[in-house]
């Protein structure tokens, strides 16, 4: 077997990085939407429906014991079928980001869902009692008491989350999808497998980079963010 | 029987004990005063070593030991032969109230489990909790478990006993039930270091009050001496801030 | 739409071939990470020294990068590795001929550690301080307060995490078909591959997957429920 060759870890990073950008837009896009998705599903389960409750969290349950990968195949298989089916409309040509995207989306919403639920019920009844008997309606309550302080809470699990999201999103190119990870594999394959341990070495560098500096932005962010809020010291 | 001399600790850069001697007979009730920050607590955790002190010494039934040098069977043996009473109880909250008095029976003194169970059923019916033996602590009032804390204390037959704020951390229904039983205990003869705010206590039962203040004992005397007679004027600042109406008798 | 409900049914059998093997990865990645992961976590709960440091970097690298790309760089590098060990020992064997499963073996093992470990170090230090305090007070020697009082109750407050650890870990072992290893993706794929039936074949494992994470949640709940009788305070 030949032996380690450290030039090609960052031999082949000029190819790679340039599709870092598909990757993070790809991220942008699922924590957008799984956000949204979130929302509606964390309102659901908090609300007084018991239907809506049953259904939100049958949601969250069931995609919480989904592989990526599984979900991933099944939209991307699925979804053109489903569409061709309903709407007689034909998909299977669009762009296989759509899929992970699509796919991610609802992962992270089911996540996320559970992340914006715990930091709302975090907060201190008290708190939106305080705000109404001073004359408040609900609705400003929520958003200038409740929120402020739930979003806060919710901050060091949103970070941890899109984080995962980041990596979780590798898969991706197993449907062909080229981002950087699809990138990386496809230079691979086109070397016949050559030098295949240090560009794969030299993905994982690159992504545990990134996660590096994702968590310290995440740490600065919640510092920031954290001023004006005084930290119980508990002897 | 205990001897503290010229002990010294410091956290950081802050000097929290600044040379304090303690003296301690056989059957003594000591109760330590002072505002917060005088270093009464470091003092009582310095003695079993809870904190390790940087300089002193420390005499024990006849043996002497640095605190700076004590060595790890050392510490473990005056563990042995003391015991500590927390002031947020620190009961072993994976016990119940039995096993949290037979823990350092069974495992530190090597007692039988029949044995160790007999003696803990004592304790705890000493302290008012005979119909508590197998709760939980977090199903017991605070002062149940301090109460279990303290049958914890004596079920080793310790040569002493301390205290260390025991009640401060008590809503004030339950102070009288703790303090009733550590009283029981002095009348008893039980030698007892006892860090508390209660003056009513140190009153009735302390055979000496030592007055702490930034570090260094300022005045010690029987109660008597320090609550009727106060010779420094640090005392008496805090005595009055601490007692309404100073016009003190006993 | 036509759903082939036949395949479907068929699928569901011949799916659970790979069940074993996606079992066995996640009963041994568990079984070596569990009290690896809690040595480490002690580890990195001392102070200063060079081993923690490395422990450190090594956990870093494995929460920071994709568990796919841990398993190609593992699935590259090993056989490399296993070649010129091979040749140095003068062992005649082809590397190609080991079992895949070991790689795998080796991957999940790796990545749980890590995870473990953070989840141990966390819960060692919800314990409060005065429990140790207390158990050194009665005169127990620190082992045996750490070993009768304070990891008893960092257990029960690493339950729930080590239940996340675990489903995850049975998530990604769904990618161990990256590697070559026959787990329960494979066998779904090479089904779905005969008659074009990958709808089909994919649902079947989701809801295998979806039926296996739903008894360890089921079973960890009650394990969790068993242990946690000391907390429950009575409510008067």
């Amino acid at each position: 077997m030949r032996e380690f060759d450290y030039r090609y870890i960052y031999r082949y990073l000029p190819e790679i990085l340039p599709f870092l950008g598909v990757t993070f837009l790809t991220v942008i896009a699922s924590v957008v939407l799984g956000i949204a998705l979130g929302f509606i599903l964390a309102v659901g389960k908090l609300g007084k429906n018991k239907i809506g409750r049953f259904l939100a969290n049958g949601y969250t349950t069931i995609l919480r014991c989904t592989p990526s990968i599984v979900l991933l195949f099944v939209v991307y298989y699925g979804l053109p079928e489903l569409m061709m089916g309903l709407f007689r409309i034909d998909i299977n040509d669009i762009e296989k980001g759509i899929f992970v995207v699509l796919t991610f989306s609802l992962l992270f919403a089911a996540t996320m869902s559970e992340v914006m639920r715990s930091a709302y019920e975090s907060v201190d009844r008290g708190q939106l009692e305080a705000a109404v008997s001073v004359g408040m309606t609900p609705l400003q309550a929520f958003y200038r008491i409740i929120l402020p302080q739930a979003f806060y809470v919710a901050l060091p699990n949103f970070g941890n989350s899109v984080i995962a999201l980041l990596k979780d999103g590798a898969v991706g190119f197993t449907i062909g999808f080229i981002d950087v990870m699809g990138k990386t594999n496809l230079i691979v394959s086109l070397n016949y497998g050559a030098h295949s341990r240090e560009i794969y070495l030299g993905l994982a560098l690159v992504y545990w980079i990134i996660s590096m500096v994702l968590e310290y932005v995440m740490k600065s962010a919640e510092k920031s963010l954290g001023k004006g809020r005084r930290i119980l010291k508990t002897n | 029987m205990i001897e503290v001399k010229n002990v010294h600790k410091s956290f950081g850069k802050n000097e929290i004990l600044k040379g304090v001697d303690l003296k301690v007979e056989k059957g003594d009730v000591v109760v330590i005063l002072g505002p917060s920050g005088s270093g009464k607590t470091t003092l009582l955790r310095c003695i079993n070593f809870l904190e390790k002190a940087d300089q002193g010494e420390l005499l024990f039934k006849g043996e002497s030991y640095h605190f700076q040098h004590a060595s790890k069977k050392d510490i473990l043996n005056i563990r042995k032969k003391t015991a500590f009473v927390f002031q947020n109880y620190n009961l072993f909250s994976n016990k119940t109230a039995l096993e949290n008095v037979t823990e350092g029976l069974i495992i530190a003194r090597k007692v039988s489990k029949d044995k160790a169970v007999e003696i803990a059923k004592e304790c705890l019916n000493k302290v008012g909790l005979a119909d508590k033996y197998d709760s939980y602590p977090s199903q017991l009032s605070g002062g149940q478990q301090q109460r279990v804390g303290i049958a914890r204390a004596i079920a080793v037959n310790p040569d002493v006993i301390l205290f260390d704020e025991p009640t401060s951390a008590l809503d004030p229904e339950l102070i009288g039930e703790v303090l009733s039983v550590m009283k029981l205990l002095a009348k008893e003869g039980t030698t007892m270091i006892v860090v508390t705010h209660e003056m009513s206590f140190a009153e009735d039962v302390a055979s000496k009050v030592v007055f702490m203040d930034g570090g260094v004992v300022v005045e010690e005397g029987t109660p008597k001496e320090i609550f009727c007679n106060p010779k420094m004027d640090r005392t008496k600042q805090f005595l009055r801030r601490i007692i309404r109406n100073y016009d003190y008798s006993i | 739409m036509s759903f082939n409900f036949e395949f479907f049914y068929q699928t569901f059998f011949t799916a659970f071939r790979g069940l074993p093997v996606t079992l066995k990865l996640t009963a041994f990645s568990l079984l070596i990470s569990l009290p690896l992961g809690f040595l480490f976590a002690v580890i990195r709960l001392k102070e200063r020294s060079k081993v923690k440091n490395l422990v450190s970097v090594y956990i870093s690298f494995v929460r920071g990068t994709p568990i796919v790309v841990q398993i190609l760089v593992i699935y590259s590098l090993i056989p490399s590795i296993m070649a010129s060990i091979f040749k140095g020992l003068d062992i005649k064997m082809n590397v190609f001929d080991i079992n895949p499963m070991l790689y795998a073996y080796i991957v999940f093992s790796l990545n749980t550690v890590a995870l473990l470990s953070e989840v141990f170090r966390s819960a060692l230090a919800t314990v409060e301080k005065g429990q140790l305090e207390a158990a050194q007070a009665a005169g127990l020697t620190t082992f045996q307060g750490y070993r009768r009082i304070v990891i008893p109750q960092a257990m029960v407050a690493a339950l729930p995490n080590i239940c996340t650890v675990t489903t995850n870990l049975i998530k990604s072992t769904s990618l161990a078909f990256l590697m070559t290893v026959k787990d329960i993706t494979a066998v779904a794929k090479v089904e779905a591959a005969y008659g074009y039936n990958y709808i089909e074949a994919y649902i079947v494992i989701w809801i295998i997957y979806i039926i296996i994470c739903s008894l360890v949640e089921i079973l960890f709940k009650l394990v969790e429920k068993r242990m946690k009788v000391y907390k429950r305070a009575l409510v008067s």
